[in-house]
């Protein structure tokens, strides 16, 4: 039997795999590693960056606050002036626990993963709201640049720190770039925006050590993988429904592969069986097939919101190796 | 190019710096304001056709939005009376427990340049305030519920149903990314739509 790295492997290449890749089990996530304050249930906090996110109880999970009081940044021709990058350097001391789990990975059947997030588009819109961020886009494209060139710069500084203690085999990038249905914002746009950003990215990390570069958007975005493969994406998670994944493998296979095509929104909600994810795993095994793709929930990380799903879905993926394999 | 065809233009492609002189423009070579309002309305459509077929994204759709508010605010002083229009109040909301509410601006922009009064309730609203603010507006014909969350599936449940059981005279339409058209018949909803320009047909479709 193929290691779990051995198989995703094969799976993106083209190759043997022996059967489905199971979600999220080729990443091993060093979750250890220093990064910016993130807010947990029932908390509101000020990140580094001086964003206010708050996570009301009994929600799913936490977001930025932006009436007046909170907005960082309420006019982006004076970006310089509110936006204010922290410091990519932490005590080696916050360090130790994440080198410590990084030495115990052995990388011979797992990658070993840091998380990254937000994301750059994300961070525009954490800073000044998505609606300004996305009129910015137009109204003021030189600010723009410059603000993305700002945070590129910080994100770079930080995966040095990442790579130089931890020599991570594999990232895992969170940066949601569409709805549902659309890109956020047009292929043009992106080209013009993200694109250029991310080369410099994920060129980074390719050019030191990272053979995986696993990108999150739990959106609609077919029509911008082109540009997901000339940054270095190797793997797309999160691709929903709504893409027409078996096209996309049959377009793009071999430059990039798929992990998803099973929405978090129809599996993983209160009311969930084994039966309703089990079918739902079924479509998206026999629709796209073994290679370039790896089936799973388009939620970003290695865990459902509702207890159980994740599991359950691990369950049905591996039934379905047993049919199909 | 005449007048009325810049103003046109310039809506459509959102450059909401120019637009208000356009409008001006216009008004000084004696177009009717009325007439002005129409074309930015029909722009406004145009526009969101473009979204509903994936040719525009959203921030195209947020700058044409604010390029027409930018026209509307010259027009306002030469309109006659308050011109109330003809298709009433629509009171829009995102249901209670849910914070997004991007997509329900975009309707809320488009069922507004569709000719509705909007009274905009914000996020996380309360089943019982879409109902205080029925009664607290005139002429309300339509109530419009997000809801973008599959946790937050219930409260539009509960918006609709409370909307419903209130005996009021309104139409009720939901929509969100979760949303189905088999959902909204089943939680009682008169409409559903898939996105901000369909909306704005369907909000018509419903109340006329
Ligand atoms: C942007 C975004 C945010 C922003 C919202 C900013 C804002 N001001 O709205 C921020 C970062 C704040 C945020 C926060 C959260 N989010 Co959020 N978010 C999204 C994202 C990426 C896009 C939503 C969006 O704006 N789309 C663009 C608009 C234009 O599209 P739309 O909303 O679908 O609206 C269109 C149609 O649906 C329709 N429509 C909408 N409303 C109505 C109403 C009527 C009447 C009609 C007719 C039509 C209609 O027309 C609109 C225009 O065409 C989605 C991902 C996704 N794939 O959708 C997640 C998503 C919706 N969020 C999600 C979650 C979990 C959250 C959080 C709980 C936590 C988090 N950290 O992610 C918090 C929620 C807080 C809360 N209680 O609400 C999940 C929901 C999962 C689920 N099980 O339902 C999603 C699906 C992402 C995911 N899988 O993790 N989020």
């Amino acid at each position: 039997m193929l290691t779990k790295r051995q198989n995703l492997m094969e799976t993106i290449k083209g190759g043997k795999p022996d059967r489905f890749v199971k979600q999220y089990e080729f990443m091993n996530f060093i979750m250890e590693a220093p990064m910016g304050a993130m807010v947990g249930p029932g908390q509101t906090i000020v990140n580094d960056w001086g964003i206010t996110f708050t996570w009301p109880e009994g929600q799913l999970g936490g977001f930025p606050v932006h009436d007046d009081e909170h907005k960082v940044l309420k006019d982006i021709t004076e970006w310089r002036k509110f936006v204010k990058a922290p410091s990519a350097i932490y005590p080696e001391e916050r360090w130790a626990a994440a080198i410590e789990h990084a030495n115990a990975i052995d990388r011979n059947e797992e990658f070993a993963t840091c998380f990254v997030a937000p994301g750059i588009f994300e961070m525009t819109h954490h800073l000044m709201s998505m609606e300004d961020a996305l009129m910015a886009l137009y109204e003021e494209p030189e600010d723009m640049h410059d603000l993305i060139d700002y945070l590129v710069e910080y994100e770079l500084a930080y995966a040095k720190e990442l790579i130089d203690h931890l020599h991570p085999d594999c990232i895992f990038h969170h940066d949601d770039w569409g709805s549902q249905r659309s890109s956020f914002v047009s292929p043009e746009m992106f080209e013009e925006f993200f694109l250029p950003a991310y080369k410099k990215i994920y060129g980074f990390y390719k050019a030191n050590g990272v053979e995986l570069i696993v990108h999150h958007s739990d959106s609609y975005a077919a029509n911008l993988v082109p540009y997901m493969i000339e940054m270095g994406i190797d793997i797309w998670q999160g691709v929903m429904t709504t893409n027409n994944v078996p096209e996309l493998i049959k377009k793009y296979g071999g430059q990039i592969s798929f992990m998803g095509d099973i929405d978090s929104g129809v599996i993983d909600f209160p009311g969930w069986t084994p039966e309703i994810i089990f079918e739902k795993t079924k479509e998206a095994c026999e629709r796209c097939g073994k290679l370039y793709f790896i089936p799973g929930a388009s939620h970003g990380l290695n865990f459902g919101c509702f207890p159980g799903v994740y599991e359950s879905n691990d369950e049905a993926i591996d039934k379905m190796s047993k049919e199909m394999f | 190019m005449s007048k009325i065809e810049e103003v046109k233009v310039l809506v459509e492609t959102g450059k909401s710096k120019k637009v208000a002189a356009a409008v001006q423009e216009a008004l000084d070579a004696g177009v009717k304001a009325q007439d002005i309002l129409d074309a930015m309305v029909a722009s406004m459509g145009v526009v969101g056709d473009k979204f509903s077929a994936g040719e525009i994204f959203v921030p195209e759709m947020l700058i044409a939005a604010k390029a027409m508010s930018k026209g509307v605010e010259v027009l306002k002083p030469h309109m006659a009376g308050d011109s109330a229009s003809s298709l009433g109040t629509c009171v829009i909301g995102t249901v209670a427990g849910d914070l997004h509410d991007i997509g329900k601006n975009l309707v809320s922009m488009m069922i507004e340049s569709a000719g509705f009064t909007i009274v905009d309730l914000g996020v996380d609203v309360p089943a019982d305030k879409f109902v205080e603010a029925i009664k607290a507006n005139e002429n309300v014909t339509l109530v419009a519920c997000s809801g973008l969350l599959t946790t937050t599936m219930p409260a539009l449940k509960e918006a609709v149903q409370t909307i419903k059981a209130s005996g009021l005279d309104v139409k009720v339409i939901v929509g969100g990314a979760p949303v189905t058209p088999e959902y909204a018949a089943e939680i009682g909803a008169d409409g559903y739509a898939p996105d901000a320009g369909s909306a704005a047909v369907k909000a018509k479709e419903i109340v006329a």
